[in-house]
């Protein structure tokens, strides 16, 4: 059995490894001169930044991402980061942190509640438990049920630094999913290497089960016979294949069957896929001598302006910068509105390092900018429309399809499971 | 160079550029160290850049 994976991302090269482990012909056609996508290292002044994603897995080495790695016999070593902490202003009222702040653990969220606050939210923890709320956003769902904002800045800032979206742009059905997966899963954690080190260990899989990974080669077509995939083009050159997956997303890969999507039977399809959007963001990589976060966790600012959380890597893996110095590295979401406005967003988020460091010595290495076709993800979390197409035998990973409850690469983990199960029973 | 409309900001052009000639801010800019080798170009994502001929 032949299989053709369009892009060399993670979901691709997930995907690739595990059908290469199962006996698959695996054939990974990637447009750029590198792979890994959004998630791999990016060479900067002995730095290694990232291509996207922030060297993180949400889940930490037990995670679905951790899961599928160890499955497919990837050897990556992921270190559970020790705590995600919150910074909060000094004084309970004060609206930044301009006269003082002192750091929280993510744990004890409720304790800056009121007594009876504090009485309700551990009721809710037992009771959403069994009956997880429907049908309205996070934060229309926080509202009917606390008057206290700083659980909507919580909220927000857990929401932008997971999954750059406004807890009123998530469902609340998506997060109490993701808050499950913490149950399950547990906390975030660091893969030694950086993205890269998972990415390199996939191609070794790959490569050792007799894959092959071809870079600047474009798809230029999905080729489809009688409603299933058929094959590729790339160049001149046609790859039959019993399989393909596409790793960049429905809308591409729609576009990439042309006319064979055309017809009545497909319109649904590609009405849906013009209601999905991306999600937005900007990173700002930062260098230091000295520990700017002093963690290996996250640390959230809800009392930020735009800036959501903070990592600093190095406290992990002190290889992914120049010795003796740090590499820590904020994300902040943009809104929609204000994705034609970057520049004035990256002021606000340079604004906000200064309040949050303010005693701190750092330079801004480099400040990096995801949107529209090269985006946070894809598909912003809780409107991923599956991994299906309307074309048997072509299915659609990545960022553009995760699995529910899934933060980032722990969705694209997800989805490329749920794929797998399809695809292999 | 030219960079287009296409350009994101992601700033993969300039880690790959040998010269420190690209400035990223929302998006890419050349700057006067940029000798027009053209090495970005294929790194780029989203197909933003165009060298002159």
């Amino acid at each position: 059995m032949k299989a053709v994976v369009i892009g060399a991302g993670l979901g691709g090269l997930l995907s690739a490894a595990r059908l290469s482990k199962a006996g698959y012909q695996v054939e990974v056609f990637e447009r750029l001169p590198i792979t890994g996508g959004r998630f791999t290292n990016l060479n900067y002044k002995g730095f290694q930044l990232s291509s996207g994603a922030f060297h993180i897995l949400p889940h930490g080495p037990s995670g679905p991402l951790a899961q599928l790695l160890r499955e497919v016999g990837a050897d990556v070593k992921i270190v559970r980061s020790e705590q995600t902490t919150m910074r909060v202003p000094l004084k309970k009222g004060d609206p930044d942190y301009g006269k003082g702040f002192k750091d929280v653990s993510f744990n004890d969220f409720s304790t800056l509640l009121s007594h009876k606050d504090r009485l309700k939210i551990a009721f809710l923890i037992a009771s959403t438990r069994r009956n997880h709320p429907t049908g309205s956003t996070l934060q229309a769902w926080i509202r009917t049920q606390f008057k206290d904002e700083w659980l909507v800045k919580f909220a927000d800032s857990f929401c932008g630094w997971s999954l750059s979206l406004k807890s009123d742009e998530v469902p609340v059905e998506e997060v109490f999913e993701i808050i499950e997966n913490m149950y399950r899963f547990g906390g975030p954690g660091v893969p030694i290497g950086g993205c890269k080190g998972v990415i390199d260990a996939l191609e070794c899989v790959i490569a050792t089960n007799g894959g092959k990974i071809h870079i600047e080669s474009e798809v230029s077509k999905i080729l489809v016979e009688n409603g299933k995939a058929a094959g590729i083009i790339v160049g001149n050159e046609v790859y039959e294949a019993n399989l393909i997956l596409s790793n960049v997303g429905h809308a591409a890969t729609a576009c990439l069957c042309g006319e064979a999507l055309s017809g009545e039977r497909y319109s649904g399809y590609l009405r849906m896929l013009e209601t999905l959007r991306p999600s937005a963001g900007i990173k700002i990589c930062l260098a230091a001598d000295e520990p700017l976060v002093g963690h290996s966790g996250v640390l959230l600012t809800p009392y930020a302006k735009r800036v959501n959380g903070i990592d600093e890597v190095t406290q992990v893996d002190p290889r992914l910068a120049p010795p003796g110095k740090h590499l820590t590295m904020s994300h902040q979401q943009v809104a929609p509105e204000n994705v034609r406005n970057l520049e004035a967003e990256i002021e606000l988020g340079l604004q906000d390092l200064k309040e949050i460091f303010p005693d701190k010595k750092y330079e801004v290495l480099l400040i990096q900018s995801y949107h529209d076709n090269w985006p946070v993800n894809r598909t912003a979390s809780g409107t991923d429309p599956g991994n299906e197409t309307p074309i048997s035998e072509l299915y659609v990973v990545g960022d553009g399809a995760k699995g529910r409850g899934g933060i980032e690469v722990e969705g694209v983990a997800l989805g490329v499971a749920a794929t797998m199960k399809k695809v292999l029973g | 160079m030219k960079i287009n409309d296409n350009c994101v900001g992601c700033g993969q052009c300039a880690s790959f550029c040998t010269k420190g000639a690209i400035e990223v801010k929302g998006k890419a800019r050349a700057t006067a160290a940029c000798v027009e080798c053209g090495i970005c170009v294929i790194y780029c994502p989203v197909k933003a850049i165009e060298v002159s001929a």
